[in-house]
């Protein structure tokens, strides 16, 4: 059998005008903390392209290392095969430089909270806007992962601020395929219903939020651990039965120590002060119960203790 | 007549030109990895040299185009313009009940593959997006659509109803729908020339293995039964699909592993079946090799596997009470000579007598493997649908043509 003649096929196109691309079919995530390879891991499942920014090559090894064991867990659960992880592990790319965003028609912004104060500085995202403008066409969208009010604020230094929107995935909830899509003031229909395609593309749901503190799913479930809380400190319940209350009675998947536990306490409590900031009303106060385990230290899962204890895979002890 | 015959997966583009007058393969090939990065075309000549186009390829209408740049370029070409294509048949994965033979395409047509979309979401998209692709890039030429689920809409509806509230079939039309048509179909036809015996008075079992498999009982010409129902998941184990289990694993599953209906598909269709069970690979080859070096559980998955496929004759058997002709087919059918053997062996009750040697030589080319004193006729054929769907848009554009 003879050698197979190899060309490249640009020059078999019928036509020169340009190639139509596919919307989405190149994704960026500025920042591949947990939040960030979780959005990275959804779009590559789905056949998108995804390039992602850490500030150093050891950064973008351990986000590397994230998105696999994200994978791995797949394959443990049959949600996926081998050969699916190695094609989608063949579209990701990881770099320190903003200029390789270009040609990405979406860039998600998802800067991890400082492990520290649990806070996302908006200076450093206001940054990040505009470096993303610098690299981008004017129709691309840059969209932050947002829970708070600060959409409007991140928009409000470039040039083209229409085409800024916010996201919230609800990514520390297994399999919760629904996104808060978040409209700041200046966000155009446009971008709106590119958004909306894009959450289709991506396989999840969506439903619209106005721009507001916490948006529904963290307003509704920080009252609700804020609650369960109190009645730790009544003695009416423990953490275990609560949580079984509301995963057996409800159907909730973890129940709410879990998911706070998930989520980190430290996020859990600036986010309660924003809110209470926000709206004023004591109901958003954090539970002393939070703050104690804050000022502990004891974050959640990642510290191996929260409300719960766990091993160093993330499962709880017994 | 030069028909062109497009087959659109959801990542790829099969293709190949025929000239059926003359009954000539004039190019052939297909497109890879479409929207992914390393998509790349690989032509065949009509002098059988390979030719690989390497670069990018975004999407269906992209991939069909530089399809017909190769056809028509002046170095890989075969044809001078693209007027020389008459027409373009396409294979549509799902027909539901509303299709029992190839069409040709019209709005209302492709109205209706829309429709079906909802229960193959997987399969149908891709088949429409190529009907679009052509519809922009060859606007005056006839295009026909070939069903895989035309052939078994003459089953009987007590073959193909389920056993579950009847009102689930009226409100989604969970029914069992076959697929594989246009092969079972072909080999079926193709046998019965070959073996000179009458396609509408023969009793035929047609075994098609391939990565998906199923078999098909065929009497007088018409499918009255096939393994596959639904989805192609059902009937006959398969690479890497479990085929007939018991539902309560499912649910069972669902409950012990805390996995979701996606999960639970994947698990079924892709880590289940001869990979499942051998742990080695989906391919049959692989596993021969693991056996021949002592491996128990490959040996385990190719019982199961070859097990399983005579069970299913036995049925059909008795669906068609009684038998004049089976036909292997398929990667599998077609080259795996030990396992055609085996599940033969084990049909010496019906008056199946191979004949080992012709059994044994027969590898990819029409072969009739039972003896001459055989009660029951057994060939092997191997499948053509690219001619099936081509020989299928001839006759609907010369029925046309006549009007």
């Amino acid at each position: 059998m003879s050698q197979p003649i190899i060309e490249p096929i640009e020059k078999y196109g019928l036509s020169k005008r340009s190639r139509r691309r596919t919307l989405f079919s190149k994704i960026g995530v500025v920042g591949c903390g947990n939040e960030g390879s979780a959005i990275a891991t959804i779009a590559l499942l789905n056949g998108i392209e995804v390039v992602f920014l850490e500030p150093t090559e050891e950064k973008i090894a351990n986000a590397f290392t994230r998105i696999e064991r994200k994978l791995n867990k797949r394959i443990q659960n049959w949600g996926l095969t081998e050969n699916e992880k190695k094609i989608a592990l063949s579209r990701v790319q990881g770099t320190t430089k903003y200029k390789d965003f270009t040609g990405c028609d979406f860039v998600i912004e998802a800067v991890r909270y400082d492990d520290q104060t649990g806070e996302r500085h908006v200076e450093e995202r206001k940054e990040v806007f505009l470096q993303l403008e610098k690299v981008l066409s004017p129709q691309a969208i840059i969209a932050s992962n947002v829970s708070t009010v600060v959409i409007t604020e991140l928009a409000s230094e470039l040039q083209y601020k229409e085409r800024c929107i916010g996201l919230h995935f609800l990514s520390n909830v297994p399999g919760s395929n629904i996104i808060e899509i978040v409209r700041g003031l200046y966000t155009s229909d446009e971008t709106y219903e590119k958004i909306c395609q894009f959450a289709r593309l991506i396989n999840h749901q969506y439903v619209a939020v106005a721009e507001s503190a916490g948006l529904v799913s963290i307003r509704l479930f920080l009252i609700e651990l804020n609650e369960a809380c109190e009645m730790l400190m009544e003695g009416i319940s423990n953490v275990e039965d609560i949580d079984k209350v509301l995963t057996v009675g409800f159907g909730h998947r973890l129940g709410v120590f879990r998911t706070a536990d998930q989520m980190g306490i430290e996020k859990i409590v600036k986010l309660m002060e924003n809110l209470y900031q926000e709206y004023g009303n004591q109901k958003y106060k954090p539970s002393p119960v939070l703050l104690r385990l804050s000022r502990a230290k004891h974050f959640g899962v990642k510290k191996g203790k929260g409300f719960y204890e766990y091993d160093e895979s993330g499962n709880i002890l017994k | 007549m030069k028909i062109l015959v497009l087959n659109c997966g959801s990542s790829s583009v099969k293709y190949r030109l025929l000239d059926l007058e003359n009954n000539k393969v004039l190019g052939s090939g297909g497109v890879e990895k479409i929207g992914m990065k390393g998509s790349f075309l690989k032509h065949i000549r009509q002098d059988h040299q390979t030719v690989i186009l390497e670069g990018e390829v975004l999407e269906h209408q992209t991939a069909i185009e530089y399809i017909l740049g190769v056809l028509t370029s002046a170095k890989h070409g075969c044809i001078k313009s693209l007027e020389e294509i008459d027409a373009v048949g396409h294979r549509v994965v799902h027909g539901a009940e509303k299709f029992n033979s190839s069409v040709l395409i019209t709005n209302e047509v492709i109205k209706k593959i829309e429709e079906c979309i909802d229960i193959a979401p997987l399969h149908n998209p891709p088949n429409l997006a190529g009907i679009s692709a052509i519809s922009e890039l060859l606007p005056t030429v006839p295009q026909v659509a070939v069903f895989d689920t035309a052939f078994h809409q003459t089953m009987p509806e007590y073959a193909f109803m389920y056993p579950i509230p009847y009102s689930l079939y009226t409100k989604y039309g969970i029914r069992r729908y076959g697929f594989h048509g246009t092969s079972h179909r072909y080999v079926s036809h193709r046998a019965c020339e070959f073996l000179n015996m009458d396609y509408n008075r023969t009793k035929i079992i047609t075994v098609h293995l391939g990565n998906g498999a199923s078999i098909t009982a065929i009497e007088n010409g018409k499918s009255i039964d096939t393994s596959m129902g639904f989805t192609p998941l059902e009937g006959l184990m398969m690479g890497t699909r479990s085929g007939d289990v018991d539902l309560g694993i499912a649910t069972f599953l669902m409950e012990k592993e805390m996995i979701g209906p996606s999960a639970l598909s994947t698990l079924f269709n892709k880590h289940s079946g001869v990979l499942g069970v051998s742990g080695i690979s989906s391919d049959m080859r692989d596993i021969e090799t693991a056996i021949a070096n002592g491996n128990e559980r490959a040996k385990l998955a190719l019982d199961m596997y070859e097990y399983r496929i005579k069970k299913y004759i036995g049925a059909y058997v008795a669906s068609l009470n009684g038998v004049d002709l089976i036909v292997f087919t398929g990667g599998v059918g077609e080259n795996q000579a030990g396992t055609r053997q085996n599940i033969m062996k084990g049909l010496t009750y019906l008056g199946v007598e191979i004949d080992e040697e012709a059994n044994a030589s027969a590898r990819g080319k029409e072969a009739l493997i039972s003896s001459a004193g055989s009660k029951v006729k057994v060939a092997v054929i191997p499948t053509d649908e690219e001619f099936m769907i081509a020989s299928d848009t001839m006759e609907i554009i010369n029925e046309m043509k006549k009007q």
